[in-house]
């Protein structure tokens, strides 16, 4: 093993599909490390604060496929100010500058202009592939430079970004010598598309397998574009309300009767009913069903629609299907892997759409149920140990129950024991999220049992700081940590203040930190990352609380192998942010 | 809806008046955030539901995580669907029968004023326009829960909505 000509190792590294098993090889010695970095087409960069855009692309000159993350999951609920960072903008620069054949881009919750969006068409003639999401910062006037200046793009997915309206133009910047799209996804969009150059594009680009239209696609649009595509794989519909039975409600469903490679469907925005019934000819066919968008359609619709989807094997789908509906789900769809249950019901009137038994039902009728995000009304421990039981094979599983703090309403007890037997049974679990009313306990059965946990996210939950401490010391593959509400404090921040070396990222917000304890914490790592976010718009600095206002963000810093320049911030002068 | 004003000092321009602007941004911002904690208090709630000890969805914010894509669709069905109205009177000085007006069926400030000068007759300034207002030119005031008459515009609409009794056009040089 001493001497082996870099060729093979090479050819043996190309095996290598995870980015953790290639940044491993990397380590073993500088000829690897640089076999690694010379053979490494896809990159990905999981924190875009930990490392510079230009050490990555020096690093990994041959790379083709670039993804990077920004803001923090939390993010996602509005948690995070809009001005905190994440810019795209370096990254593009020194692509630009160092990997000029880069051909995919991934990004996840960061901002990107329409200079940024330009510059990228400009600056990488292989470029195919663009992939966006929770993103936000550009219009689609930076959507019109990709169409215009991209030639052979392939992709361009857009995935539930903000994206500013600024006309309906853009689609129509595709020249007509594009025919190179196979995937096309401007569902997010809020205003206007173009629908007869929408029509013309898909009409000339025969590879065209995924779709995803937003709302102002008409169904006549749909139908015309059904019949020019009808080897599509994945559609996104636009609109799905008819007036009436009329004739385009018969021409829809004979689209769809057509469509025999339709695998995927979503969209459904503004569906009504009895539209769903265009839809049933396709249904045996469909893996993945995403009505999370439907709110009009009610149970017993969503249920009939269900009950023809026995291949499914990824249902996302709004709590109005009902305890009942999901009765009907779990018998149907046996090859049911993912599920995803989302609240209707955002203004807390108290309508009890999903209980306990919908989850039960869904464990014992799924056996290879692997994924779940499950917004319920309530949970019991019984229901839980039952559905651990059933279901061992969970990486994912995520529970929000709706009213915080929430205990099991049968015994009146905290979901400490549930939980437990989920992390118990569940050996392989990588993401976890807990509700409910929960004890310090819970937090100790994490530490001892989620061996492979990699994401934990903890809302209104715990005792004492013993909690955290719990996780921080147990679970040995944690890599991101994120908790809101929750009574730790400075104890807990500091106890293990190595472990954050081996994780991705901490946030913690409404919690019982000072500032004086991320000081220390930040005085005791210099290496990490220790960040505040103040959204007072005052003096509180010399606030030695938290108040709701403050937000910690702590996340690793990479020194790469040979120990040379150590990142050191140069962001922007955002406001109201304080590096500690 | 026509909107044209009849004379040349239409002051009800919504890119002077950030409170006017309906999507003022699309980026999130924390009006953005605001004006859906504040919807949660104009909903069906029924908080006695949940037991007094126990937190209440109303009050929390960013809560339940979802994301904001997922939570305008279902505001704005719920909208749509519950046809709920929320009629206030409208006086004019110096009229003594005064009007009624279901401030749910405007989405904003704009909306709003559009259809008081049309039901009035009349200019309705803005309250940030620097322009010295003309003579009979009138702003739109209301009043709020504590009893106090403020003018209309300076907050956002939701938080408006939350806290209007009534409306009084009142004339500009009476402000």
């Amino acid at each position: 093993m001493t001497y082996f000509p870099e060729e093979v190792v090479e050819h043996i590294v190309d095996f290598l599909g995870s980015h953790g098993d290639r940044n491993a090889v990397s380590t073993v010695c500088k000829a690897w490390y640089q076999v690694d970095r010379l053979s490494r087409r896809s990159v990905f960069v999981g924190n875009c604060y930990a490392i510079r855009p230009e050490r990555v692309v020096t690093r990994f000159p041959e790379m083709k496929s670039l993804t990077v993350k920004g803001k923090p999951h939390f993010a996602d609920f509005n948690l995070v100010p809009y001005d905190w960072g994440g810019f795209a903008q370096p990254w593009i620069e020194a692509a630009a500058r160092g990997c000029p054949g880069l051909e995919e881009l991934r990004l996840k919750r960061m901002v990107i202009t329409d200079d940024d969006l330009e510059l990228l068409s400009c600056s990488f003639p292989n470029f195919k592939s663009l992939v966006l999401v929770s993103c936000e910062g550009f219009s689609t006037d930076g959507l019109a430079e990709i169409a215009t200046y991209c030639r052979g793009l392939r992709e361009l997915d857009l995935q539930e970004n903000e994206v500013e309206d600024h006309g309906h133009q853009w689609l129509s910047c595709f020249p007509d010598s594009c025919t190179s799209l196979v995937s096309l996804n401007f569902a997010c969009l809020k205003g206007e598309v173009n629908a007869s150059a929408l029509e013309r594009l898909v009409a000339r680009c025969p590879n065209l397998r995924s779709l995803k239209l937003n709302h102002s696609i008409p169904v006549e649009s749909l139908n015309k574009i059904l019949a020019r595509a009808p080897h599509l794989v994945d559609l996104g519909t636009g609109s799905f309300t008819i007036d009436n039975r009329s004739e385009t409600y018969h021409r829809l469903i004979n689209s769809f009767f057509r469509c025999k490679s339709l695998r995927s469907l979503s969209g459904f925005w503004d569906a009504s009913p009895f539209c769903l019934q265009a839809v049933y000819p396709i249904c045996a066919n469909l893996t993945v069903l995403n009505l999370s968008y439907a709110p009009a359609i009610q149970s017993a619709d969503l249920t009939k629609l269900v009950g023809f989807c026995f291949k499914l094997q990824k249902l996302w789908v709004l709590d109005c299907i009902g305890d009942k509906g999901l009765v009907v789900v779990a018998s149907t769809c046996k090859e049911l892997q993912e599920l995803r249950v989302f609240p209707s019901d955002v203004y807390g009137a108290g309508i009890t759409a999903v209980t306990e038994e919908g989850l039960v039902a869904i464990s014992s009728g799924c056996p290879k149920l692997n994924s779940l995000l499950y917004f319920c009304y309530q949970m019991t421990n019984a229901a839980l140990t039952t559905v651990a039981k059933n279901c061992p094979h969970f990486t994912r599983f995520r529970l929000c129950i709706l009213e915080p703090e929430k205990p099991d309403p049968v015994t009146n007890q905290p979901l400490d024991e549930g939980f437990g037997a989920i992390v118990r049974s569940c050996k392989n679990l990588r993401r976890l999220s807990v509700s409910g009313l929960l004890t310090d306990q819970v937090f100790l059965y994490i530490g001892m049992y989620a061996e492979r946990l990699e994401m934990l996210s903890i809302a209104f939950a715990g005792d004492s700081d013993k909690g955290m401490v719990y996780v921080l010391n147990g679970c040995k593959n944690l890599r991101k940590l994120e908790i809101r509400d929750c009574p730790f404090g400075d104890a807990a921040l500091l106890k293990d203040v190595a472990k954050y070396e081996t994780m991705r990222s901490l946030w913690m917000s409404s919690c019982d930190v000072t500032l004086g304890g991320c000081k220390s914490l930040a005085a005791k790592m210099p290496r990490l990352n220790v960040e505040i976010i103040n959204e007072n718009d005052g003096t509180s600095e010399s606030k030695e609380n938290l108040s709701d206002q403050h937000k910690l963000v702590l996340c690793q810093q990479f020194t790469s192998v040979s120990n040379d320049i150590m990142f050191t911030s140069n962001d922007p002068d955002v406001c109201r942010r304080v590096r500690l | 809806m026509g909107d044209q004003s009849n004379s040349p000092s239409s002051s009800i321009d919504s890119s002077s008046h950030p409170a006017l602007c309906s999507t003022s941004s699309s980026f999130q911002t924390r009006r953005d955030l605001l004006s859906t904690d504040l919807k949660l208090g104009l909903g069906l709630s029924t908080s006695a539901l949940h037991g007094s000890s126990s937190k209440q969805r109303e009050q929390l914010s960013h809560w339940p995580p979802i994301k904001p894509l997922l939570r305008s669709t279902l505001e704005e069905k719920v909208h749509r669907s519950h046809s709920k109205t929320f009629f206030v009177k409208v006086y004019m000085e110096g009229l003594p029968i005064g009007r009624k007006l279901d401030l749910f069926s405007h989405n904003g400030y704009d909306s709003l004023m559009r259809t008081l000068r049309r039901m009035f007759r009349t200019t309705i300034i803005c309250p940030d326009t620097s322009r010295v207002p003309p003579e009979k030119a009138h702003v739109l005031t209301y009043e709020d829960k504590e009893g106090d008459w403020m003018m209309v515009g300076d907050v956002p609409w939701e938080l408006f909505l939350t806290t209007v009794k009534r409306l009084k056009i009142t004339r500009a040089d009476k402000c």
